[in-house]
């Protein structure tokens, strides 16, 4: 699989039109419905390459555009939630200068 | 009331939208299998996800719902604004205070301004949209227009067929009175023809009988001698006679 392939398992005959939101894997159960003590065998059960990394990013990204952006009438809020997600990541990413700021020495 | 936003939003949740992108399929794949509609259904477009507070999913407050009730999730967010806060591990710098001044001028455009700019643009979308559908709707209208129009067609051949029964009864009414004149002229040549025998017939009887009597009486004034009219004159005086007497 080269950059700007499909996925492996995406089949057009049985899948239809390519949805990049959706993984076209074998599912496992969604990670919201594990119990605590299944967690450690659900990510020992992950794909943990870099590209099935960027691959999930890009599903979630798409996600959020057909979520979010996409829709026929979206409101103010995609820009909003990138907004506020640049900020936070801004902030963090400059947090090591940010903290000499601090007003008080105790907490 | 909270419980309806409750529900409403359990019930948009259900309806979440999946994905809008169509691409046709790759050649470099192997392309065999039968299509599964119902695991892996064509994408559609849904409508956008829920927000509060213009940025906060909805889900993340319905994951509250359950545990916490639905102030949960506002106090989670106070509290734990307090303790980035009191912590400083949100430091209050110079920045801060840029960003408060820029939310407050941020929420004023955005409540100020914010529903004429959703008009508008919904607006545009709408006629983008229909330009785009205009086509296909012009094609649709005019095949109707023509069916209509073919119906009407359909509808006028039928009256022409009336038109027609009732052309052929005028003309069966004409045969009618045309034979009945005839009929009548028939009767009426007829009874003329036999008008005039009759009187033909009175006439040469008159005549007869007016040469008759002019015959007769000639005859009868030509037999009649003097003597036979002195008689008769005799006679007459004696008569007149016999009434002076009386």
């Amino acid at each position: 699989m080269a950059i700007g392939d499909y996925p492996k398992e995406y089949n057009p005959a049985v899948h239809g039109p390519y949805d990049p939101a959706r993984y076209y894997g074998k599912p496992d159960t969604p990670f919201g419905q594990l119990k605590l003590n299944e967690i450690g065998s659900w990510f020992a059960r992950r794909n943990k390459t870099p590209s099935a990394f960027m691959g999930a990013c890009s599903r979630a990204w798409w996600r959020w555009q057909h979520k979010y952006v996409q829709p026929k009438r979206v409101g103010i809020a995609p820009f909003f939630q990138l907004l506020v997600g640049s900020m936070t990541f801004f902030y963090i990413i400059n947090y090591g200068k940010i903290k000499h700021h601090r007003n008080y020495k105790y907490h | 009331m909270l419980s309806r936003i409750a529900l409403r939003s359990v019930a948009a949740r259900q309806s979440t939208p999946t994905a809008l992108i169509a691409r046709t399929s790759a050649s470099s794949t192997e392309v065999s299998g039968v299509r599964d509609e119902v695991n892996f259904p064509r994408p559609v477009r849904g409508e956008p996800g829920k927000v509060r507070l213009g940025f906060i999913p909805e889900e993340w407050f319905q994951f509250f719902h359950s545990k916490t009730g639905v102030t949960g999730p506002y106090t989670f967010g106070v509290g734990l604004a307090t303790y980035l806060f009191s912590k400083e591990i949100y430091v209050m710098e110079h920045e801060y205070y840029t960003g408060l001044s820029i939310f407050i001028m941020v929420y004023y455009a955005s409540t100020r301004f914010g529903p004429k700019l959703a008009e508008f643009l919904d607006k545009e979308v709408d006629n983008v949209e229909n330009s785009w559908n205009a086509g296909r709707v012009n094609t649709i209208k005019s095949l109707e227009d023509a069916i209509a129009s073919e119906k009407e067609a359909q509808w006028r051949a039928q009256g022409q067929e009336l038109l027609i029964e009732a052309k052929k009864e005028n003309v069966l009414l004409q045969l009618e009175a045309a034979y009945r004149e005839r009929m009548m002229n028939a009767y009426q040549e007829v009874k003329r023809r036999l008008d005039y025998q009759l009187e033909k017939t009175i006439l040469e009887r008159r005549i007869a009988q007016k040469n008759m009597v002019d015959w007769i009486v000639a005859n009868v004034t030509k037999a009649i001698t003097p003597d036979q009219e002195k008689q008769a004159l005799d006679r007459c005086i004696a008569d007149l006679a016999a009434l002076a007497k009386k």
